[in-house]
């Protein structure tokens, strides 16, 4: 089934992207993020928040956005 | 926001995300423009390179190689920024739906989200923010709609301290990472841009928010350490990192007011661990006030010591010799009394 996936880490991009019938969310991120810490980041769903068995449907908006940005000067 | 308002807020941000596409065409006209300008400089050289040769006129063909030259020098940068622009990835402008939908995740991730009509702003404020233990208060995130096409110019938000803990020196340094209410990106820069050019009001705010809640102190405008200032130890100035001098004896910080220099050996003292050389006055350090007049004791800075006097001993010093000279008197003299002693009776008994 097909979702857009959005990532706001680094450069943020927007894609549509493949996934299997039944993933969850937080196989999802660990996919996509595989070093990364769940609890760093903001993970929403169709820009709800989810618990972390939310089972993904076809069409899902997947935005994760980082907690910790650093700044500069 | 109720609905309706809400619904009018997604217009206007609609249309200002229209125009933001917009500008990005006319960027990119402007410098295709710029690119064609300067390639038809170049076809003209070429023409007057051929005049120039068949006709055998050599300095001029030179002076068209020449500027055929430059122009091929300028090409190259003017055609990467032209390419740069063109592979900028084409952002559609979301439907009013989805923007509705974008302020509506805003209220439910922040507490407070307004628009301000006279401002043409999108404010949203966020918690109140500490790091490392300085509480920085609440700040508000203002997006001025009538700037987001010139985001590729100038930032289009501002944020405001609303309950300001400026760095003691500065108080356009609101937070470390904000300068005259402007956040520098860092590392979150590209993304911000791409959240604000696909309309993801959600994504921009909330990245904002990360940014403002992290520390990073590696880059920062004041850094934390130094946030309330380091006081003076003598006069109680608040100085920055760049400013603040120490004792190089106690260590305590001291203010360029305030501070002393020893005068042999450069070294930055306090009032209280300065010594003083007892002919000029000036400070010394403990090691270099270790320097004495080898006759009174006094401490002496090393312009005032002379053959290891203080300038006093040295004058009585030399007024000594000029007595002992008299006394001894002069070798002519001497010679002269010892003659005359050898000349004169001695007398006997």
């Amino acid at each position: 089934m097909r979702l857009l996936y959005i990532n706001n880490s680094g450069g943020g991009f927007a894609d549509y992207l493949d996934v299997t019938d039944g993933t969850t969310v937080s196989q999802f991120f660990k996919d996509k993020m595989p070093h990364e810490r769940p609890e760093d980041y903001l993970i929403r769903v169709n820009r709800q928040p989810v618990p972390r068995d939310y089972v993904l449907q076809a069409n899902d908006r997947v935005t994760i956005t980082p907690t910790k940005i650093e700044g500069a000067a | 926001m109720n609905d309706k308002e809400l619904v009018r807020v997604a217009g206007r941000v609609q249309r200002a995300l229209e125009q933001l596409r917009k500008s990005r065409y006319m960027r990119c006209a402007a410098q295709l423009s710029l690119f064609a300008g300067a390639w038809q400089d170049l076809v003209r050289q070429s023409h007057r390179l051929v005049v120039a040769v068949s006709r055998d006129w050599f300095a001029a063909a030179e002076r068209s190689c020449k500027s055929a030259g430059r122009q091929l020098d300028e090409i190259p940068f003017l055609a990467s920024n032209l390419q740069s622009l063109l592979d900028r990835r084409h952002r559609e402008v979301p439907g009013l739906s989805v923007i509705a939908d974008e302020l509506r995740a805003l209220q439910q991730e922040f507490d407070e989200v307004e628009f301000n009509h006279q401002q043409k702003a999108l404010c949203v404020t966020t918690e109140s923010i500490t790091l490392e233990d300085i509480s920085l208060g609440r700040f508000q995130v203002v997006l001025h709609l009538d700037d987001l096409n010139q985001m590729y110019q100038r930032s289009p938000y501002r944020i405001l301290a609303l309950e300001p803990n400026p760095a003691a020196n500065d108080s356009a340094i609101t937070h470390p990472h904000v300068s005259n209410e402007v956040l520098c990106e860092g590392e979150g820069g590209a993304a911000i841009r791409a959240a604000l050019e696909e309309g993801r009001l959600a994504d921009f705010f909330s990245m904002v928010r990360s940014i403002l809640t992290t520390y990073n102190p590696d880059s920062p405008y004041v850094p934390l350490a130094d946030w309330d200032g380091t006081p003076c130890s003598e006069c109680g100035y608040l100085m920055d990192r760049e400013n603040v001098g120490y004792c190089s004896e106690c260590g305590d910080a001291i203010c360029d007011q305030c501070d002393r220099v020893c005068i042999d050996c450069g070294e930055l003292l306090c009032s209280h661990c300065a010594r003083e050389c007892g002919i000029c006055e000036q400070p010394l350090c403990r090691t270099c006030a270790k320097r004495r007049c080898a006759h009174c004791e006094s401490i002496c800075c090393q312009s005032c010591l002379e053959d290891g006097l203080c300038p006093n001993c040295k004058e009585e010093s030399e007024d000594q010799d000029d007595d002992t000279d008299n006394a001894e008197g002069t070798p002519e003299e001497t010679d002269q009394a010892q003659d005359a002693g050898q000349s004169q009776p001695v007398p006997v008994g």
